[in-house]
């Protein structure tokens, strides 16, 4: 069965500062999840993981999810 | 010379009395007007959990400034910030073109926010079926 990817999940600026937007593209472990799952185009992964990185800095997102720790 | 606006997130420690913080933004403010800045907008979040503990405190008080100034303004203004022992971190970025067209239409169309969470819900779903 093949399921039909999710396109253009996201078409604006993807803001670091909105934690929740961005958590669903990070696993439960705190990763990032690859692209051929959420079905982004390369600019959009690329843009989403600056922002993700960004919000890690800023303690927005966990490096490491609190379930690992 | 160049000019850019700049976002600047800056983590209070929260443990500090509201005058205490209030003095620390404002010395933000200062900050950025003696290096030549001008403050443009910002946005106060206040207390919110940290998603990982930063010397040992697990919240902090958040404080968002944007601005615009000249590249070499960053080094003096982020030197400050580093000295300022309530200031517990702090993450200074240049906003693109789309970053400020987003901001634009966002400050526009704030109560647009159900239509939003909306869209939220159905780009959720269709990670989850994945």
């Amino acid at each position: 069965m093949k399921n039909k990817k999710a396109r253009r999940v996201i078409d604006e600026y993807i803001d670091y500062k909105d934690g929740k937007k961005l958590q669903k593209f990070i696993s439960d472990q705190g990763k990032i999840i690859p692209r051929r799952i959420t079905g982004l185009s390369a600019k959009q992964h690329r843009e989403l993981v600056r922002a993700i990185k960004r919000a890690r800095q800023v303690a927005i997102l966990p490096f490491v999810s609190e379930a690992v720790k | 010379m160049a000019i850019n606006t700049y976002e600047s997130v800056v983590i209070i420690n929260a443990a500090l009395e509201d005058p205490q913080v209030e003095q620390t933004v404002a010395s933000i403010h200062e900050n950025i007007k003696a290096n030549g800045g001008e403050i443009t907008d910002s946005e106060d979040w206040g207390r919110k959990r940290l998603a990982y503990a930063i010397q040992n405190a697990k919240s902090g008080y958040y404080y968002i400034t944007r601005f615009n100034g000249s590249p070499s303004m960053i080094t003096e203004f982020e030197r400050i910030l580093r000295l300022d022992e309530n200031v517990i971190r702090y993450m200074t970025i240049a906003l693109d073109k789309k970053a400020l067209e987003y901001l634009k239409n966002a400050k526009k169309g704030q109560p647009e926010s159900d239509e939003e969470t909306g869209v939220q819900e159905e780009s959720k779903k269709e990670v989850s079926n994945e």
